[in-house]
């Protein structure tokens, strides 16, 4: 494996009118890592996410895939570098069926197949990896919200991405749902796959994260190993106010 | 499951002989008409094989990626124009004219389409309103090229009549043709890549863009095939009628007949415009004849139930009845209320 990163961002940044929704975002991911990315609300991930994947141009700094300049790039040219990514409001092909989903994303992706037969077949192992066979026929409205979800993290997974980038798949899923999540996201590890998970499920994140990123404001606030950046008492800090964080250092 | 996906292709197949075997006998019944009918009902079928092919061309960018063209009928006009002048003043065929103006359509809408394809909903139909309204404008005022207000008339005799007139029996096969063409397109874009594509776009373009659809060129390349088959049948039509005039070629009217059989048909099918322009043509032929008086006024009030009761179409309803098993009016409604 080359040391080139998949993914590298030097001095991100997108204003909206006088508020910067991220600025300054520096960092790298390593090709193979599960980087897990946190923050309140408001903290700048989706913005992030967009930023990354095109859908949002920055207004400054660089976005490098593979050590490549993607910076305002379409989106299609990035998924057609192999990036993918899952939608934080999911936004499923309502007037096809959950198998057709998934095959649109096949057909589209660069080394895959053109032809809606193949695609078709092909997307039953993808609905198998998701825990969502059977459901091919169904209709994306005739779903629950977990199995929405589900298929919100299909059609990122269609395209077999070497980058995944999942805004929040585990919002809305019970405890024991977020177990078999937790599963494919290792499974596409060991595939090779480099997954940028953003989550609110902090067990989640420490579970399956090598490293993880914590914004806040926009900013980077800290980055590193997962237990020690959540018990560190500036993350405690954003996340439940500094009089908390305060009374939790006097009860040490 | 491969055992669902190989049934489900399997059916996929057997409805692909189903529907070309009715094909072939209705294209047999279609040839076999025009030695029986009298020459009025002969131009009577031809326009309702015209417009079968323009409810197809407009299903291209309206239905399927859901870009509600109001100004289609922009396309029917330059083509129209296209051809008439280049078959009175260059004295081309009809032959070479025919794809031509098709061609000169689809570069027209690819110049309008990059601007235009980046609004959505309401600001898309009325900008496509306004460009064919103002294309109207246009063609009168260019009267050196055009006739003006006063028509343009294609050759259709003597020696700058490069191509001889069809005559209702030769109208009604090359509408017959074009119908079958646009049939086929439909059926090809439903089905491969670039379909699913536009179906993607209709149904959410960040997502489609999200798995690499190119969204822009896939638009304008929609637009770009449906300003083509809509050109063809301009030029047919101009042909057909000899002298034309800017109020009829770009009437609103014809944009409003093809967004009407899509609609009520079943929009991002191909079955459904195709009905769609058949019970349309009939219902208000069958109208016109038995209820002179007030026969625009009973079709009005036969497409606002149809789009009150079953605003997806009379194809999509049938499919989600077949499908859930409910076939009753008021669910639909409900499913679809505005």
């Amino acid at each position: 494996m080359s040391d080139v990163p998949i993914l590298e961002t030097r001095g991100l940044g997108r204003r909206f009118g006088s508020l910067d929704a991220v600025s300054d975002v520096s960092f790298s991911v390593p090709a193979g890592q599960i980087l897990g990315v946190i923050g309140p609300n408001g903290a700048g991930k989706s913005t992030f996410i967009n930023l990354v994947t095109g859908h949002i141009k920055p207004s400054s700094g660089k976005v490098l895939i593979d050590g490549k300049d993607m910076t305002g790039q379409q989106p299609w040219t990035i998924a057609r570098a192999g990036v993918a990514r899952t939608f934080q409001i999911v936004k499923p092909f309502n007037g096809m069926t959950v198998r057709e989903n998934i095959a649109v994303g096949i057909l589209y992706e660069p080394r895959g197949t053109n032809r809606m037969a193949a695609a078709l077949s092909a997307a039953d192992e993808v609905l198998h990896e998701v825990g969502l066979d059977g459901s091919g026929d169904r209709m994306p409205g005739e779903l629950s919200t977990a199995d929405v979800r589900r298929l919100e993290f299909a059609k990122a997974l269609a395209s077999r991405p070497r980058l995944l980038l999942l805004d929040e798949v585990m919002a809305g899923l019970r405890p024991n749902e977020i177990g078999p999540s937790l599963d494919l996201i290792r499974s596409l590890k060991a595939r090779g796959t480099t997954v940028i998970v953003v989550e609110h499920v902090m067990k989640a994140i420490v579970a399956v994260s090598d490293r993880v990123l914590v914004l806040a404001q926009g900013k980077v606030l800290m980055e590193g190993e997962p237990r020690a950046v959540l018990a560190d008492p500036k993350v405690i800090e954003v996340y439940l106010g500094h009089r908390y964080a305060k009374r939790q250092k006097g009860n040490e | 499951m491969p055992t669902k996906a190989s049934f489900s292709i399997a059916s996929k197949s057997s409805r692909t002989l189903v529907a070309s075997v009715f094909g072939v006998i209705a294209l047999a019944m279609a040839l076999a008409l025009r030695s029986q009918l009298p020459g009025g009902e002969l131009r009577a079928v031809s326009t309702i094989f015209m417009f079968i092919a323009l409810s197809q061309a407009w299903n291209i960018i309206g239905g399927f990626t859901g870009y509600a063209s109001f100004g289609q009928v922009v396309f029917f006009g330059m083509g129209g124009y296209f051809a008439a002048v280049v078959m009175l003043k260059y004295h081309f065929s009809f032959w070479l004219a025919l794809p031509l103006s098709g061609c000169f359509a689809a570069l027209f809408a690819i110049l309008i389409g990059q601007p235009l394809l980046k609004l959505k909903g309401h600001y898309f139909a009325i900008a496509t309103l306004g460009v064919a309204e103002g294309m109207r404008e246009v063609v009168i005022n260019i009267a050196d090229l055009t006739g003006g207000g006063a028509g343009i008339s294609v050759p259709i005799a003597g020696k700058f009549a490069k191509t001889e007139y069809l005559g209702d029996g030769g109208f009604y096969l090359l509408f017959l043709a074009l119908a079958i063409f646009s049939l086929v397109i439909g059926t090809v874009v439903s089905r491969n890549k670039f379909g699913y594509g536009l179906r993607a776009i209709h149904q959410n373009e960040d997502a489609a863009a999200a798995v690499g659809i190119n969204t822009v060129r896939s638009k304008v390349m929609a637009y770009a095939l449906s300003a083509f088959m809509t050109g063809i049948v301009g030029a047919s039509y101009v042909f057909q009628q000899v002298t034309i005039f800017p109020e009829r070629l770009f009437d609103v009217e014809i944009t409003v007949l093809m967004i009407m059989m899509v609609v009520i048909g079943g929009s991002g099918t191909v079955i459904g415009p195709l009905l769609g322009a058949l019970s349309l043509q009939f219902v208000s032929e069958y109208l016109r004849e038995h209820f002179t008086n007030v026969h625009t006024f009973i079709l009005a009030g036969i497409i606002i139930l149809a789009v009150i009761l079953i605003p997806q179409g009379a194809v999509n309803y049938l499919r989600e009845g077949i499908r859930t098993k409910d076939f009753s009016l008021l669910t639909n409604i409900r499913r679809y209320r505005l």
